[in-house]
């Protein structure tokens, strides 16, 4: 550690929970594109989206009708959410442990939990048929590695022990056998677990979002966010319940709680006014990365310089749920990298003013915290420390550097 | 600390969390500022930084990670995604095959 770096406390605790984090989070990241194909898909084509709505307004259909070739589109909505994307998420996962034999297994055994509620007609209104099934995101992140690692340890079993000549046929039956396996596991045994699950966890997040505390989450995601547990937090947790709830209502304010670059923005905004002067010039590079380039990131550092700042990024978080839970807005995919770009592509026609003003919302009441905290730079002067001190000189050192990057 | 050789420096790696964000970023960055010194920049995640790495680039939050994922190979520690000192004097002593402690 350099002295520019301060010592973080419990830095073993938590380089342990960020790579647990980063493991789920790994299973759904590279997959982004395909949720936000689907998104885009959803946004555009169902009865209240982009293409219906703006035939409506121009006249060319009635309030009540739609037009043919988006209910055509709208075809593919199900079986991407459904299908597509868990399984995907079970491809990944088995990649992760078990390259991409592991991959394989991975993917078949998803398969399994997916369809286990009409299997076993789970659930108060079981689905009658495939296409009334839901997707199974918590199941893939489950059984994907679980499988896969499974299939690890019989390979590394049988390794070294074949007749040369049945190796082929060796390797392709020990990963059929398993996956064709953990598929069952999948249906009778997980499917009902992880449904039961998601259904206490869906009544939960519901009471909270109908009473008005969902706000509270702010106050461990913007901490969580600040140490590096960002994606661990967003993609390991929050994406995979969000497309769950998008695939029933159409959107989720899950894809909202911590992707909304206004918090950051906001702090910012009062490190740019208020914050150490020699800090000052590398602001509004950051400012450009961070609302319109969405690498949240780059602000971070700026909050750990200044710890007591995280209360105004919990404020300003909060401040944008409470906006969004009460007027019922939601995103429809993950806003991946959390742009203000990636949320106006997201974000449903009848939310997006309201979207955009939350932002600002949280942006707004961030930086007012922010600079109260930082009190309006009137002790900024006596406060240097040591650490402010060398960043002084390296600010001014690469002022210019910074700024030409951005 | 970390004693860096920059002479000896030929692959150089730029972590972040999930190694699509922040560490494509500052790659980008970095590959500009090292082309004429001929070395190799490349992002990665914490978590699966290659073994052939001469030095690692991350996050101080990340650090302990990154020494953890890539046992033998430097790991230095930055604040500021833009404009931090200790890349700066990274840099400076790729460029000119000087020896820091960083």
């Amino acid at each position: 550690m350099s002295d520019f770096t301060p010592v973080a406390a419990g830095t073993g605790i938590r380089a342990r929970v960020q790579r647990g984090g980063a493991f789920l989070a790994g299973m759904i990241m590279p997959n982004l594109g395909a949720f936000i194909a689907w998104g885009l898909i959803t946004a555009l084509f169902i009865p209240n989206g982009w293409i219906n709505e703006i035939a409506r307004a121009t006249g060319s259909i009635g309030a009540d009708e739609t037009v043919g070739f988006a209910d055509q589109a709208l075809t593919l909505v199900g079986p991407m959410i459904v299908w597509l994307l868990p399984i995907l998420i079970g491809y990944t996962g088995g990649r992760m442990v078990h390259g991409n034999r592991g991959a394989v297994v991975g993917a078949v055994a998803t398969i399994g939990v997916i369809v286990s509620p009409l299997a076993l007609q789970l659930g108060a209104t079981p689905p009658a048929s495939v296409a009334e099934l839901g997707p199974q995101f918590l199941g893939a992140l489950i059984i994907g590695p679980v499988t896969a690692l499974l299939l690890k340890l019989i390979d590394r079993a049988i390794d070294g022990r074949l007749k040369a000549g049945f190796e082929m046929l060796i390797d392709n039956f020990t990963a059929g056998i398993t996956g064709g396996v953990m598929a069952l596991v999948g249906v009778f045994l997980l499917g009902p677990v992880v449904f039961w699950i998601a259904d206490i966890f869906g009544v939960f997040v519901k009471g909270l979002v109908s009473a008005n505390l969902l706000p509270l989450v702010s106050v461990v995601i913007e901490p969580a966010k600040v140490l590096f547990l960002n994606n661990a937090l967003n993609h390991g947790v929050l994406t995979p319940i969000g497309a769950d709830q998008a695939a029933e209502a159409g959107k989720s304010i899950m894809f909202m709680l911590e992707s909304n670059p206004g918090p950051g923005l906001g702090i910012l905004t009062a490190m740019l006014l208020f914050g150490p002067r020699a800090i000052r010039p590398t602001v509004p590079a950051a400012m450009v990365v961070h609302f319109l380039g969405g690498i949240h990131e780059i602000y971070f550092p700026y909050v750990l310089m200044k710890p007591i700042l995280i209360i105004a990024a919990i404020a300003g978080g909060a401040s944008g749920v409470l906006w969004f839970s009460i007027f019922n807005l939601g995103l429809v995919a993950p806003a991946s990298p959390g742009s203000i770009f990636a949320w106006i592509v997201v974000s449903p026609p009848s939310d997006l003013l309201l979207n955009m003003v939350g932002i600002l919302l949280a942006a707004a009441v961030a930086a007012i915290v922010g600079s109260v905290l930082l009190g309006f730079g009137r002790n900024e002067a006596s406060s240097l420390d040591l650490d402010e001190a060398k960043a002084q000189s390296a600010g001014n050192k690469y002022k210019k550097p910074a700024q030409a990057d951005a | 600390m970390a004693t860096i050789d920059g002479s000896s420096v030929k692959k150089l790696i730029v972590a972040c969390d999930a190694g699509m964000g922040s560490s494509v970023m500052l790659a980008s960055t970095l590959k500009k500022q090292l082309a004429k010194s001929g070395v190799t920049v490349e992002h990665s995640p914490v978590a699966n930084i290659p073994s052939d790495a001469d030095v690692v680039v991350t996050q101080s939050g990340l650090a302990d990670r990154a020494r953890h994922a890539a046992p033998g190979v430097p790991v230095v520690p930055f604040q500021l995604f833009m404009g931090d000192p200790q890349i700066t004097k990274l840099v400076k002593a790729i460029q000119n095959g000087e020896t820091v402690e960083l």
